[in-house]
């Protein structure tokens, strides 16, 4: 019988901070929409959309996930994190490097703040990859779940490196092509290598997980995987090297890729155990049927069928925010009640357990202003996402709005949690355990 | 704090009914985690697995174990092991888990 080892969880310290500049990052995000309104009337490559979407990657997505990464590595990969202190060097030139960033676009300055932000953050992903790399070099058994997490931090590096080369690009041009061409580039492999390769490898763990659910082989695993890669990588050298009109079958690939995945959930929700879902995985669920809207959008954008300029650029607009502040937002604000509340309880709680009768992770944060949350901000990301359509301001406004308040109701929350203090608790009296 | 001497293995899955796995809210006794309870006059041997292999719970549970049966049995040796054969799977769970996870 093989026996295992104690806990592999890193330190609070490690993995804390990270939530709580992602809960910073995110309001800063809807109160810029809040006065960004005008931007949405043309192309996408406008410097207040471009802090958006970089604040909406970077502070909030990126840091979330790596935050959230470095507790559940050790669970997917089942060892150590391979290095706590180039975890958190990580954070810094993160964090350093999405503030310059954001600075340098909502004031267009492409210099030196610029070029410093590009740097913070290239070698931040670097070190990134190095902590995932050796992490997963010691993992005692290899899975599928490691291929997708270590090839979306490869991708991740890749992203950051372009997005380097372009940041010089501003004031040295000398890229063979026009930036437009790049960023597309840039975005669609962090898009498709990092977020949803990252996505797919943690939540292929964590779902089944959290449904007490046992899902038979990797078959469905192992397609998405190639598939999405498959995809990936034949569109960067088409778009880089080739240029021929065979954009929609990488795009066809990707979305396969998903399906994939989408049935391996399917599998995974028809042998739950568990009945209920709560609102973490309600929102979670949200998240993926929001996954359609920037699939199918992947599919039209990618054909490069004839319409209007004007309707074109909207497409473009929605296909963005139904990916940042779609598919990915509703991802964050529902799983990290499922992860955060876990952290700080096993912090707070874990020499407790068996002597004091001590409260679930569950009662750590409030349901109420959850509920609200996700209401909140689903009504303000389909009203953005209609204003944008409709190319009217008020209406963008009003989605602004309706966001900001799910942001605040998030930060509240999310602060309640990290600053939770253990009341005073009571020993077990041992009588009825199930009483 | 009354203590007692285990008379049968039903009296040490009793006190382990106190452990609560956080994630589901439910003891590991009726998650179906505990795996093995052997007690003789001297020690309580005790094998027991986790949800998924590499979970944070992993140092929680172990130690809470051994805790709250040294608490219980003072006068008992107690052995933890943390096994991973047979694998958990959900088909585990006893009745009355079943019953409370239907509750929530």
């Amino acid at each position: 019988m093989s026996t295992a080892t104690a806990s592999n969880s890193p330190g609070k310290w490690v993995v804390l901070p990270h939530y709580a500049f992602a809960a910073v990052s995110f309001l800063t995000l809807c109160l810029l929409l809040l006065f960004s309104t005008d931007a949405f009337g043309g192309h996408y490559f406008h410097p207040k959309l471009l802090t958006l979407t970089h604040v909406a990657v970077l502070g909030w997505a990126t840091m979330t996930i790596f935050g959230a990464l470095y507790q559940l590595l050790p669970v997917v990969l089942e060892g150590k994190l391979y290095s706590e202190k180039l975890a958190i060097w990580t954070f810094g030139l993160l964090g350093t490097g999405t503030i310059l960033l954001a600075y340098s676009f909502w004031f267009f300055q492409v210099g030196l703040p610029m070029h410093l932000a590009a740097c913070c953050l290239f070698v931040s992903f670097l070190l990134f990859n190095i902590n995932i790399i050796q992490t997963a070099r010691k993992a005692p058994k290899w899975t599928v779940e490691a291929d997708f997490i270590v090839t979306s931090a490869a991708w991740l590096l890749l992203t950051g490196f372009i997005g380097l080369l372009m940041a010089v690009n501003f004031t040295q041009p000398f890229l063979p092509q026009d930036h437009v061409h790049y960023l597309k580039l840039h975005a669609h492999i962090g898009m498709g290598g990092w977020f949803l390769l990252l996505i797919i490898g943690v939540g292929a763990k964590l779902i089944p997980m959290f449904l007490l659910a046992h899902v038979e082989g990797t078959k469905h695993l192992n397609w998405s995987y190639n598939l999405i890669n498959a995809g990936l990588v034949l569109f960067t050298f088409d778009h880089l090297f080739l240029h021929t009109r065979l954009l929609p079958l990488y795009a066809g690939l990707v979305v396969g890729g998903v399906g994939a995945f989408l049935l391996f959930l399917r599998e995974a929700k028809k042998s739950r155990q568990r009945a209920d879902l709560d609102l973490g995985m309600q929102q979670t669920f949200v998240a993926l049927a929001l996954l359609v809207v920037p699939l199918g959008l992947l599919l039209l954008v990618s054909s490069q069928i004839e319409l209007p300029a004007a309707v074109m650029s909207s497409l473009y607009l929605v296909y963005g925010l139904s990916i940042f502040l779609g598919f990915v937002s509703a991802l964050i604000l529902g799983q990290t009640f499922k992860t955060l509340p876990f952290i700080i309880w096993m912090h707070a709680y874990e020499d407790l357990v068996g002597r004091f009768k001590t409260p679930l992770p569950k009662d750590l944060y409030s349901h109420a202003l959850l509920r609200w949350q996700n209401i909140c901000y689903l009504l303000g990301f389909v009203v953005v996402v209609a204003g944008v359509l409709l190319r009217e301001q008020a209406v963008i406004l009003v989605g602004a709005i309706s966001l900001t308040v799910a942001a605040v109701l998030y930060t509240v929350n999310v602060f309640h949690l990290l600053l939770h203090k253990v009341p005073d608790l009571k020993p077990f009296p041992y009588g009825n355990a199930n009483a | 704090m009354e203590t007692l001497t285990p008379d049968t293995p039903e009296q040490v899955l009793e006190t382990l009914k106190y452990i609560i796995d956080p994630e589901i809210g439910i003891n590991i006794v009726d998650l179906g985690l505990v795996y093995k309870v052997a007690v003789d006059e001297e020690h309580i041997h005790i094998e027991l697995t986790l949800t998924t292999k590499g979970c944070p719970m992993s140092g929680t549970i172990t130690t809470a174990t051994q805790q709250i049966l040294k608490r219980r049995f003072p006068d008992h040796e107690i052995v933890v092991e943390l096994v991973w054969v047979p694998v958990w799977s959900p088909e585990m769970i006893t009745d009355e888990g079943r019953r409370q996870l239907d509750e929530m």
